[in-house]
């Protein structure tokens, strides 16, 4: 047997042999086979002193790590927060058929491929999302999940696969939304929306069409925004129909050579003749300087994402020209590590993790600790299923976290730090990875950074895979090798925490921000935001909104302005209806309340919580009963199972919300429901049992009524597939498309009569209702 | 050294104490699952919540260290609540009985799988000793009575049930009568009217409590209905005679042919310390000694049978008509109870009935795991017919293929002693399907019932700490975790040094040594 494993033996070698290294080491046995055979692990136990228990306590606790042989390929469904409002479920029930797959398994029988829940791949605008290896399908229907295998079948083997494709197998390169405000109509908005239309469908684009609301800015209407895959979207202002052609084409290369060459000889030729080119139009880019779309709507500041779409994630000279290390100079000349401490206290700035602890006060802590050794540690295991904030800081970003790092460590006198980033982020950790080697290379980090005499020295820790390792002494565990089972505080790691020595912890959005502190000054920073709350704060925005991406805003501004200002309002012209923030930890708050200040007191206040900074819209569709199964299954997913309130009391809660959705609730469900949620938030160990309930919370406290709707045996939206039932209506014209949908064929082919459906058939995926062209679908 | 409040008396403790070791120093009890003495604290069952008076809030007293001027409190209703509901959480996802099924349902209470166990190890006096404590005629009983137990047979609903009540009847007949001790004389004196199954049972139990008995009865010879209903082919007369003197011989003054009125009755009132009011149906025309009752009989509190006279106490069909004797004979032992309750001076409850986990119906997927500590086998009829009973060999092989229902640690399982003392509910957060059982029995020592599990992580922690090579090790996370051993490798070679050290470690029944031997003898 040994010498089959001689990968094994490498892989020790290179990763090491203590229990520290364990989880290294099963991330590299897993990158060589694809899973973790139970002979390499059986082996390492031999090999190393980490014991038999260590390794299967281990690799059972990440969910990064399988123990059984996955398919060729991987179909990720991401069932986040955005998507899940869209129709993940039944996007992902639509796969399960395609490949077969009965219960408690997820490979098909081919061995060909494994579906996979994943919570946000970061695409929320993009919701409905599926990724297939490494090619991303947006706005994928159920009915249309035989069509993305089929592309993606047809795409093997080929070189350049656009990353971004359509269900129906065609790229889409982006969406490009047009202004529907009342203003904008008046200004001629209309107009505009046919020269669009024209533009793009002459070039042969693939590009989404989408209507947006009032954007605030009606004295520069009308507005057209194009948003493309990658890259940073831009808004003009004051567009005319005349520069629309111009617009699209500087943003959107038409599909293939020929199309482009006629294009660009078609171009020259009006040039001449028009003596219009791009120059001649009108082009606002309303922020200051070249701002990023999202970024000048509406009153955002950006602090951590300063520069946003301007500079070059690795190019660090651009990042020192754009005022970046300026900070640490600034330190190193002239502040002492008190000072640090000081201006940082002075700040006012609070933890950006969610649960907004003074950041100061913190540092002040570890700083306070005599000990030889300290650490350091970037906590970027950001899991939220709707919130991907800390991924981009440290993929966009990676210099301005590590000036935050250096600032930190010289304050608290750390010579030693880590980056905990998930494994479920790449392109963060590649990134990083080179930021690093590049600041070891011109002396940022190393021994006496910028002659300052100071040390630093920093390390990338690959999370594997566990919402709780966000939870800090979960996440030191995880860093010691162990499962990520949180302990109780204190000790704080201020006093103690890895391997026993002080250690400051401070979420990625925090560093983010505090060489802006030190640069700028804390009374700068102090003036941005609210007393108490002082700053700004980085969120997703997605869900119902018409403009959804990466915001940041000062604390203080209203959920009102976010997502009627800068999110364009509700899309497809439904009613605004609830905000759920913060995520798994937070709560929603209903439209009627939109007038609260986002800021740490008032979203608790109202049931929901900073979080990780998750902000996804709700409409009039949406069910908060299932919103709120949907959390609890999240939490009760990435619960440890160390204690009892948090491991039994959200499954518990979780099957009394699965019973009331699926029309087996009971009377006294609700208020055992309460109860339940009352005692896991008292009873539970670490913030992610105490702060689980909130989802149920928040809705029961705004929305009880849709609760007692469903015991009634009603889901007011009809969201809730067991409480519903399809029936066609006299809209019908009997086109049959309903019936060539229908993947159980449950509509018999009746061409030119009403159709029907077969209720018993029925399994209530909703692809008849959007095959229908006349709105000839029931659903109650 | 540090000094504190806890529940509102100072103390002071060693720097490093724990709130939970600070309380067990002043001689509080704080309930913990998870905390074990060799190990570091884990806090994982939250059983040890305890409040900070100064912010109201509860927190894990095995894991919180004493601070300067802390004011705790161990115990309020806040506090039980939450032990209540951990306790109802844990009880949630743990599978498995405490008392068997046919323990329970047996209207005696009797320890059924204990008197299969001795009799299939040929133990047939030890058995009838064990079936004594709760019944006190099993060779009548044995032969007439419906044997509501074995309708509660686990293996029943995947087989035919054990064959109980002619396992009871073979011990009534074969195994030597148990020497009588009884306790040292009360000085009290007790009359029972009516010497059916009840009374006799209740004379009997006061009897071995040290109470003098004067057992009254309108018939000659003691038996009621026993002796009057029921045919002599199904219980002859002599089995009947046998088991009443036994139970004279005890002590008991029996007085036949003795009519009561209500002269006579309230006369013994006075002269007695406690009458026990056992005479039979209260019909038409009979009577009631002025003690408040219905048209069904006298009414007696349920638990302590304790009449609307304070020193009166009413058993068997004196309640209310009923054909089961079973019932009349426990109500009898019980009575027994409440009565010595009752002049020893305490508050007159009743025999106390401790909390009891039942995970309902057995699964046929389950009767293969169940059969690991059983044998395959059809159950027995006695060879000989009629109202014969079982041969020695036929009472071993059907006492063989009790499933071993209860269990093993039904003694000391802390699990089961908290969630009687906080009067949990093991229903209430049956909110989805239980999960199935399973038994490891492939242990030389141990067996291993992973659904009883509370993942409290004492043997993962213990095997880790006493360096077993593979040892126990959690498996999953959330909900879904498991603790087993690594590489799905023997019992056997996951405990090895610490086998008894784990078994005495978990907290409730899920690892315990087979061979127990409070519940083989």
């Amino acid at each position: 047997m040994t010498n089959n494993f001689q990968n094994i033996d490498r892989i020790i070698q290179d990763k090491g042999s203590e229990k520290k290294n364990l989880i290294p080491i099963l991330q590299a046995i897993q990158h060589e086979y694809n899973y973790l055979p139970e002979e390499t692990l059986k082996y390492l136990s031999e090999k190393t002193a980490i014991t038999p228990s260590e390794i299967v306590g281990v690799a059972s606790f990440y969910k990064q790590f399988r123990m059984q042989p996955a398919g060729k390929h991987l179909v990720k469904v991401c069932v986040g927060t955005a998507c899940h409002v869209k129709g993940a479920g039944l996007v992902n029930d639509a796969f399960r058929r395609h490949f077969d797959l009965p219960k408690g398994t997820d490979t098909d029988k081919t061995g060909e491929y494994t579906l996979e829940k994943v919570s946000c791949l970061g695409c929320c605008t993009l919701a409905p999302v599926v990724q297939v290896d490494d090619i991303t399908y947006g706005h994928v229907a159920p009915d249309q999940v035989d069509k993305v295998i089929e592309d993606f079948e047809s795409q093997q083997g080929k070189k350049g696969v656009k990353k971004f494709r359509k269900a129906d197998g065609s790229e889409i390169k982006g969406e490009i939304r047009i202004g529907l405000g009342s203003c904008c109509v008046a200004s001629g908005s209309g107009e505009i929306e046919q020269e669009v239309k024209r533009v793009v469908n002459q070039s042969g684009l693939r590009v989404k069409l989408k209507h947006v609301g009032c954007v605030g800015m009606c004295h520069q209407v009308p507005l057209v925004e194009i948003v493309p895959n990658e890259g940073e979207p831009t808004l003009y202002a004051k567009v005319k129909p005349e520069d629309v052609k111009n617009i699209v084409e500087s943003h959107f290369e038409p599909p293939n050579i020929l199309s482009r060459i006629k294009n660009k000889l078609f171009h020259f030729a009006e040039d001449i003749q028009t003596d219009r080119n791009w120059d001649g139009v009108q082009r606002y880019e309303i922020s200051m300087r070249e701002k990023p779309v999202a970024s000048f709507l509406g009153n955002q500041i950006p602090i951590a994402t300063e520069y946003r779409g301007m500079i070059n994630p690795l190019d660090i000279e651009e990042y020192q020209k754009r005022g970046g290390f300026s900070a640490l100079k600034k330190m190193f000349e002239s502040l002492t590590p008190d000072e640090v401490v000081a201006e940082v206290k002075n700040s006012g700035i609070r933890g950006r993790g969610g649960a907004g602890f003074p950041t100061g006060v913190k540092w002040e802590f570890v700083k306070k600790e005599k000990n030889e050794l300290k650490y350091l540690i970037c906590n970027g295991d950001e899991g939220d299923p709707g919130a991907f904030m800390d991924r981009m800081l440290l993929e966009s970003y990676p210099y301005r976290v590590i000036e935050g790092m250096i600032i930190a460590a010289y304050a608290v006198d750390i010579h030693q730090g880590y980056f905990y980033i998930r494994a479920e982020y790449p392109l963060a950790v590649k990134r990083m990875r080179k930021a690093l080697e590049i600041c070891r290379e011109n002396n940022f980090l190393g021994k006496n950074i910028m002659g300052s005499g100071f040390d630093l020295d920093l390390t990338i820790y690959e999370g594997a895979g566990a919402f709780v390792c966000g939870e800090e002494t979960a996440l030191i565990a995880s860093i010691e090798g162990s499962r990520g089972f949180p302990r109780i505080r204190p000790p704080f790691p201020a006093q103690k925490g890895l391997w026993g020595y002080p250690t400051l912890v401070n979420n990625t959005e925090t560093l983010a921000q505090i060489s802006y502190i030190i640069r700028e000054g804390s009374e700068k920073f102090k003036g941005i935001g609210t007393q108490g709350n002082t700053g700004t704060k980085v969120f997703a925005l997605a869900g119902k909104v018409a403009r959804g991406g990466l915001i940041e805003v000062p604390m203080g501004i209203t959920i009102r302005e976010v997502v009627e200002v800068i999110g364009g309002g509700i899309a497809n012209g439904r009613k605004f209806k609830a905000v759920q923030i913060g995520g798994p930890s937070g709560g929603c708050i209903p439209a009627e309340h939109a007038n609260t200040p986002i800021n740490y007191e008032s979203l608790t206040e109202m049931g929901a919580m900073m979080g990780s900074g998750g902000l996804v819209v709700l409409d009039d569709t949406d069910c908060m009963v299932d919103m709120a199964r949907f959390f609890l299954s999240f939490t009760q997913d990435e619960s440890c199972g160390k204690c009892t309130f948090c491991r039994v009391g959200t499954k518990r809660m979780l099957d009394i919300l699965e019973n009331i959705t699926s029309g087996k609730g009971k009377k006294g469900d609700i208020e055992e429901l309460e109860k339940l949620a009352e005692w896991t938030n008292k009873g539970s160990l670490c913030g992610l049992g105490k702060t689980a309930p909130n989802p149920v919370i928040s809705t029961l406290m705004y929305f009880r009524d849709e609760y007692e709707a469903h015991i009634n045996g009603v889901c007011p939206t009809g969201k809730c597939t067991e409480l519903i039932t399809y029936s066609v209506n006299d809209n019908c014209i009997g086109c049959t498309l309903c019936a060539q949908k229908c993947p159980v064929d449950a509509i018999p082919f009746t061409p030119h009569e009403k159709h029907s459906i077969d209720t018993e058939l029925c399994i209530k995926c909703d692809s008849c209702r959007a095959a229908c062209p006349v709105d000839g679908i029931d659903v109650k | 050294m540090i000094k504190l409040t806890i529940n509102n008396k100072e103390i002071q403790v060693e720097n490093g104490t724990s709130v939970m070791k600070a309380a067990q120093q002043m001689g509080i009890d704080v309930p913990n699952l998870c905390w074990h003495d060799e190990l570091e604290h884990f806090t994982s069952c939250m059983l040890c919540l305890v409040k900070d008076n100064g912010n109201g809030k509860l927190f894990p007293s095995c894991s919180v260290q004493t601070a300067e001027g802390m004011e705790v409190i161990t115990d309020d209703d806040e506090i039980a609540e939450a032990r209540k509901t951990a306790l109802e959480l844990l009880l949630s996802e743990h599978v498995g009985d405490c008392e068997a099924p046919c323990h329970m349902a047996c209207p005696a209470h009797m320890n059924i799988p204990l008197m299969n166990r001795l009799i299939a190890a040929g133990k047939f006096d030890e058995s009838l000793e064990v079936v004594k404590r709760d019944i006190v005629l099993p060779a009548v009983l044995g032969r007439i009575c419906p044997a509501p137990c074995e309708g509660a047979c686990h293996r029943k609903t995947v087989d035919e049930p054990v064959s109980i009540c002619l396992l009871k009847r073979y011990v009534g007949d074969e195994g030597a009568e148990p020497e009588i001790i009884p306790a040292k004389k009360t000085g009290h004196k007790v009359a029972v009217i009516g010497a059916g199954p009840a009374g006799l049972a209740a004379a009997y139990y006061l009897q071995l409590r040290g109470i003098q008995v004067s057992l009254f009865d309108k018939a000659e010879k003691a038996g009621g209905q026993l002796r009057t209903e029921i045919s002599g082919e199904i219980l002859p007369h002599d089995v009947l005679d046998k088991e009443i003197d036994l139970i004279l011989k005890a002590g008991v003054e029996f007085h036949g042919e003795k009519t009561i009125d209500n002269e006579t009755f309230a006369e013994m009132q006075s002269s007695y310390d406690a009458v026990v009011v056992a005479f039979g149906a209260v019909g038409e025309g009979k009577k009631d000694f002025g003690l408040k009752s219905t048209d069904k009989g006298i009414i007696a509190d349920r638990n302590s049978y304790q009449t609307s006279l304070e020193n009166v106490f009413a058993i068997g069909n004196a309640l209310r008509s009923s054909k089961l004797a079973v019932r009349s004979v426990g109500q009898g032992k019980e009575v027994a109870f409440s009565i010595w309750q009752y002049l020893s001076g305490q508050s007159v409850k009743g025999e106390p009935r401790m909390f009891n986990s039942r995970f309902g119906r057995l699964v046929n997927e389950e009767y293969s795991e169940y059969l690991k500590e059983s044998v395959v086998a059809k159950r027995t009829y006695p060879e000989k017919g009629g109202h014969n009973g079982f041969s020695a060999e036929e009472a071993i092989a059907e006492a063989k293929r009790c499933l071993r229902c209860d269990c093993r640690a039904i003694d000391d399982c802390k699990l089961r002693i908290y969630s009687d003392r906080y009067n949990a509910d093991q229903r209430r957060f049956k909110t989805s399907e239980r999960r199935k059982i399973t038994k490891l029995d492939t242990h030389s020592t141990l067996i291993y019932e992973p659904q009883k599990c509370i993942k409290c992580g004492i043997c993962v922690r213990l095997t880790e700490k006493d360096g077993e090579k593979f040892g126990f090790t959690y498996i999953g996370r959330g909900f879904d975790v498991e603790v087993g051993v690594p590489f799905n490798e023997e019992l056997e070679k996951a405990l090895t040094e610490t086998a008894l050290k784990v078994a005495k470690g978990c907290p409730t029944g899920a690892i315990e040594l087979k061979d127990n031997k409070k519940q083989t003898t």
